[in-house]
């Protein structure tokens, strides 16, 4: 699998950093599945957070912390380690998607329009941001559109193109309010995306706005 | 502001590894010891710059040494280095924290830390020693001009982070964006054959 569509830099940089919402952590989460080049970013940026970290100006501990601490040295670890969540196997199915999804709660797919099916990922924490599975059939022409907020979009199969590229397995689209999406689905098999949306659809055109309060995504 | 990257990082950064391994290796309370009175008050530093109060930025940092203590085994000096290392434990506990203030944990564990997994999926990482990232993250920075590197380093803490450094450092949005974009650029060109 070659990738060749990265988020931007600014994004890998975020992520590390630890300031994306749950919903952009998993679409970037996503594309890392399939990207060693930008593993190697983030792990990169985690060293620029370890070198500004350790540049900090020093606070002052409360007193008798570090005492406090070693008494606690012996106590048995609570172990953090193994995830407390029912093993809802929600996205097994679904192959490239990052493991800590496998955790969550499953859902089906939905149809909401023609050929066009939906599978959303419920997020245990509040976000602005939705994330959902999108499934299209081969020669599926996606509704001409433009979004109020961004979109981020990692194909797991198949593949898509617009006026930006080419899209397949492991790319990654990041898409705002100033990108007109005139999506088609150019691979002879179905293509399944994780999309991370904020802000709403806005379709273009006479079908489009006739289809506008229809369509909820 | 007055942050800044540590002169002679090289030894430092073999120290504080070689601290974590004592701890690891006999459960050296000294090396903890050690470890804590660098760490800690700049842990508290990063709490409280992403917005924690005093207190609870103190006993983030308390947390943070315990996770050290606990999980040193798991710190492996060939694939990330000490700083980097600590820096990640302390980035995951703030997401644990600001998501405690939202809603009433179902659980205690830490979903940060398996949310920052990275699965390696068809095409394996490169066997890249931490070391030669660490050098070259050094190097990097240490050549950036100092308005990028004031946005590097304000990128770490606030939610918002962009429009925030843009207030905080009195500058447009896009000059934020721009200034990142650069100095992430030269980051990348510094790591691209590590791919």
């Amino acid at each position: 699998m070659t990738v060749h569509h990265h988020p931007p830099d600014e994004l890998l940089a975020a992520f590390a950093a630890g300031v994306l919402d749950l919903g952009q952590h998993i679409a970037v989460a996503t594309h890392l599945v399939g990207c060693a080049t930008c593993r190697a970013a983030v792990r990169a940026i985690e060293h620029v957070g370890g070198a500004v970290l350790a540049g900090l100006p020093p606070s002052a501990m409360s007193d008798g912390a570090l005492e406090a601490l070693e008494r606690r040295l012996d106590e048995p670890v609570r172990v953090a380690d193994a995830p407390a969540r029912p093993r809802a196997r929600g996205f097994t199915d679904v192959p490239g998607l990052p493991s800590f999804l496998d955790g969550y709660p499953g859902s089906s797919w939905k149809w909401i329009a023609p050929k066009v099916h939906l599978r959303p990922i419920r997020l245990a924490e509040p976000s602005a941001t939705r994330v959902f599975l999108l499934k299209s059939s081969p020669g599926t022409k996606m509704i001409d559109h433009t979004h109020t907020g961004f979109e981020m979009t990692c194909v797991l199969s198949g593949s898509f193109v617009h006026a930006g590229g080419h899209f397949g397995p492991g790319d990654f689209d990041f898409g705002d309010g100033s990108v007109d999406h005139d999506v088609t689905i150019d691979s002879a098999e179905d293509c399944i995306c994780l999309v991370a949306m904020q802000g709403d659809l806005k379709l273009n055109g006479l079908i489009g706005r006739l289809l506008q309060p229809l369509i909820r995504m | 502001m007055q942050s800044e990257i540590p002169g002679d990082a090289t030894s430092d950064a073999a120290r504080w590894a070689g601290l974590i391994e004592a701890i690891t290796v006999r459960r050296d309370r000294e090396a903890f010891a050690a470890l804590f009175r660098y760490f800690a008050p700049r842990i508290k530093t990063f709490m409280q710059r992403s917005g924690a109060s005093e207190q609870s930025a103190d006993e983030l940092a308390q947390e943070a040494l315990l996770v050290v203590w606990s999980k040193a085994a798991l710190f492996d000096p060939a694939s990330v280095g000490a700083a980097a290392w600590i820096f990640t434990i302390a980035r995951n506990l703030r997401i644990d924290a600001l998501r405690r203030q939202k809603r009433t944990p179902t659980h205690d564990t830490s979903e940060a830390e398996l949310e920052f997994r990275l699965d390696e999926g068809p095409q394996p990482d490169a066997g890249v020693r931490a070391s030669q990232i660490e050098g070259r993250v050094r190097d990097a920075l240490s050549v950036l001009p100092d308005e990028q590197l004031r946005v590097i380093e304000l990128s770490f803490f606030q939610e918002r982070a962009h429009a925030e450094i843009a207030r905080t450092l009195d500058i447009p949005l896009g000059t934020v964006k721009s200034r990142l974009r650069l100095a992430m650029a030269r980051l990348r060109g510094l790591l691209d054959d590590f791919s």
